[in-house]
């Protein structure tokens, strides 16, 4: 802060106007949600205070909840397990490829349409094999009858082409943000490490990965908090059916609030994500703060 | 920081302050409790009157009696504008319950009948009508009866659409490839109808059951038998029945015996209520079972000529074919915080006198909620709407679609336990006890 040399009173000037408008349009929804979540309201009518009622039932006799808990954890493991194939493939095309912007350009394609129209082109190619599904019609043709499914309606399978969707969508997003990180590495640091026999995978051990660790906690991060909210890709697809079997907490509470009109009980559910959003954030921040320690 | 800096630093401050104090006033009216003065304006005002409706679609006969009608109107009464906002049924259903939190309904908005209406009436959203249903008679204009579905104690909300029943609408040319003869008369003979489809390669019954209302649409039919008549629902609400009733029982089995006999498309519950309708009117599949306001949509697809429709059969012996599960329509409300209630009320005593005329021209009056004039065949009706309005004539009641019945939570359970088996078969004695304990939990 002295290196600014500007006086208190003048950063408030500018954070604070910014602070207000956060705090109003950030924090008091949320404290509003709390409080709904205390309410058994239609979102229409009259409320009625119930106090932890709806968190109870919650956590005891809801069994739509934690399993759709489980998937939205599902989503964000597998969307953090993919930043390092990102990484990986970020370091091959930075070393082995001339014009690699082009390649990544193309990968990055995904990111910048619509999930709808990505919700309806994997719908489509999901569909069975008799309503011109693109995988079940290829797989037919290759031989391999046994393994044609009805991937979006089969309760088992319907969750895991929809995390499949979401990994090759956001792929070339997070490809884009390691690969620029790579890129940013000075080159002279390669050329030194050259010298002192440092070569491939070995420069990238001691030189690459330390200096990408910030660029790569982003990609978690953002990986991380973007499944847990997951919503508009289900909805295209599936609407979090065939009965619940593709519900996340966030689908389950649109369908409480909306749906099922009750207002209050969506608001629980919203709370409840709000704090499985906050303390995975800061436990994600504590872990990379220690590699971060270790690995410089 | 000098003088003027302060103050300009206030005036920051204090339109910061303000900005935020009006999104959080905002916020707070959108809490339960807060409602406003309803305004009369005078007629020599210009005024716009929204009207928030379900026919987006250019193509379709509604939309253009909407279009047609409002065109007339507007060139009569020159100082009054209305303002279409037309979206899809979910998201209409969407915005207004948005719109009612915020208690800014539409002049003109769209409701679903009995259960699913009672929320916006309970608090008070929606004006009484009993005054436009009284004016030159417009009320004698519907079908007796059909009223009550949109009255509560006594005060007329809404003015419906159409009252339709559901039937099953069959693909005769498909029929006579599978070799079949006889229309199945019985669910037994449904069922051998649906395998020898199935054996030859045909899909037996369209469905889109993405949107969970079609089955449970379907299942309300076999309810309605198994029940030997209508209104198990209501005596489950009047605590004379449970759930765990055999009839909802045998209807669940009857239900699941249809979805193993391979009756619906592969993958039903990843398609649409639309795209599902598209799968029998491109001729794919041999049995649509739906309300009869497919009918206009049928005709003007490319099985017209070649549909036939049935009524639901019996099941296991019981029930009556002459009852089925009605559709009273979405039907049309007005805001009771209108700023022009009076010209709302006026322009849409005009709408609904209108309607059922526009609707016959367009050769879209089948399933009509209003009494129709003139005769179908010579307006150039097809075969089918010829055949169904006769069916229409012996009508001898049924029961509602079950969200029209029950609170929208019980609603929405109901919908993705009966979406469920589709994917899976359940122990009916089990999913009926579900539905009991999601109903007391949420009487």
């Amino acid at each position: 802060m002295n290196v600014l040399k500007v006086p208190a009173r003048t950063i408030a000037v500018f954070v604070l106007p910014c602070l207000l408008l956060y705090t109003c349009m950030v924090f008091v929804p949320i404290l509003v949600s709390v409080y709904c979540g205390l309410l058994d309201w239609n979102g229409i009518a009259k409320a009625k205070f119930v106090g932890l009622a709806n968190f109870e039932r919650i956590f005891t006799s809801d069994s739509v909840f934690w399993p759709s808990v489980k998937r939205t954890m599902m989503f964000a493991v597998f969307s953090m397990l993919e930043i390092p194939f990102c990484l990986l493939l970020a370091i091959l095309l930075n070393r082995y490829v001339r014009k690699a912007n082009t390649l990544v350009t193309m990968y990055f394609l995904p990111v910048i349409l619509s999930v709808v129209i990505i919700g309806q082109l994997w719908k489509t190619i999901y569909n069975p094999a008799s309503m011109g599904g693109m995988l079940n019609g290829i797989l037919l043709a290759i031989g391999l009858e046994s393994w044609t499914r009805s991937w979006l309606t089969e309760p088992q399978i319907a969750m895991y082409a929809l995390y499949f969707v979401s990994l090759w969508q956001y792929f070339g997003y997070h490809l884009l943000i390691q690969f620029t990180g790579v890129q940013n590495i000075p080159n002279e640091l390669y050329e030194a490490a050259k010298i002192d026999g440092a070569e491939g995978f070995k420069a990238d051990r001691y030189i690459t990965l330390p200096l990408i660790v910030p660029i790569f906690k982003i990609s978690i991060v953002l990986a991380f908090i973007g499944s847990l909210q997951s919503f508009d890709l289900i909805w295209v697809m599936t609407g979090g059916g065939p009965a619940h079997a593709t519900d996340t907490v966030s689908t389950y509470m649109y369908n409480m609030s909306f749906l099922s009109m009750k207002y209050g009980y969506g608001s629980a559910l919203a709370s409840i994500l709000v704090v499985i959003c906050l303390s995975f954030t800061i436990v994600i921040n504590f872990v990379f703060k220690r590699i971060e320690n270790k690995v410089s | 920081m000098s003088r003027t800096k302060m103050k300009a630093f206030a005036i920051m401050m204090a339109s910061a302050l303000a900005l935020t104090l009006a999104a959080c006033n905002n916020g707070q009216s959108a809490s339960p409790g807060n409602s406003g003065e309803p305004s009369k304006g005078t007629a020599t005002k210009d005024v716009t009157i929204t009207f928030q409706n379900i026919n987006p679609d250019p193509s379709t006969p509604s939309y253009k009696m909407i279009k047609q009608i409002v065109g007339q109107y507007e060139q009569d009464h020159p100082h009054v504008k209305i303002e279409l906002d037309s979206l899809n049924t979910d998201q209409q259903k969407l915005k207004l319950k948005t719109q009612a939190a915020a208690k800014e309904v539409p002049d003109i908005t769209i409701v679903n009948p009995a259960a699913q209406m009672k929320p916006f009436v309970d608090a008070g959203l929606l004006a009484p009508l009993n005054d436009v249903a009284d004016k030159e008679g417009l009320k004698d204009t519907f079908q007796n009866g059909l009223l009550n579905y949109y009255s509560f104690d006594d005060k007329l909300y809404a003015f419906p659409d159409g009252n339709n029943i559901e039937v099953v609408f069959y693909n005769k040319e498909l029929f006579k490839q599978a070799g079949i003869q006889k229309l199945p008369t019985t669910f037994d003979e449904l069922i051998t109808t649906v395998k020898t489809l199935k054996a030859k390669g045909i899909t037996p019954i369209a469905i889109g059951e993405k949107d969970s209302w079609t089955g449970s649409l379907l299942f309300m039919n076999i309810l309605l038998r198994t029940n030997e008549g209508p209104n198990f629902l209501n005596d489950v609400l009047d605590g004379k029945k449970t759930f765990n009733d055999p009839a909802f029982v045998e209807a669940v089995d009857a239900f699941q015996e249809l979805v193993q006999a391979g009756a619906f498309p592969d993958g039903a519950t990843s398609i649409d209520y639309n795209a599902g309708g598209n799968i029998f009117k491109t001729g794919k599949a041999a049995m649509y079972i739906m309300g009869t306001w497919e009918t206009g949509s049928i005709d003007a697809s490319s099985v017209a000529g070649k549909v036939g429709a049935f009524q639901f059969p019996t099941v296991n012996g019981k029930g009556d074919v002459n009852e089925y599960v009605i559709a009273p329509g979405s039907a049309f409300a007005v805001s009771a915080n209108s700023e022009h209630l009076q010209e709302t009320k006026d322009f849409l005593h005009y709408f609904i006198k209108e309607m059922p005329k526009i609707q016959f021209d367009l050769k879209n009056a089948i399933g009509s909620g209003q009494k129709m004039k003139g005769d179908l065949k010579e307006a150039g009706y097809s075969e089918l709407a010829i055949s169904l309005n006769e069916l229409f004539k012996n009508v001898k009641g049924g029961d509602l679609a079950f969200d029209n019945t029950m609170n929208p939570a019980i609603a929405q359970a109901h919908l993705s336990s009966i979406q469920n088996l589709f994917v899976q078969k359940e122990d009916s004695a089990q999913v009926a006890k579900e539905h009991q304990n999601t109903f007391e939990a949420n009487k």
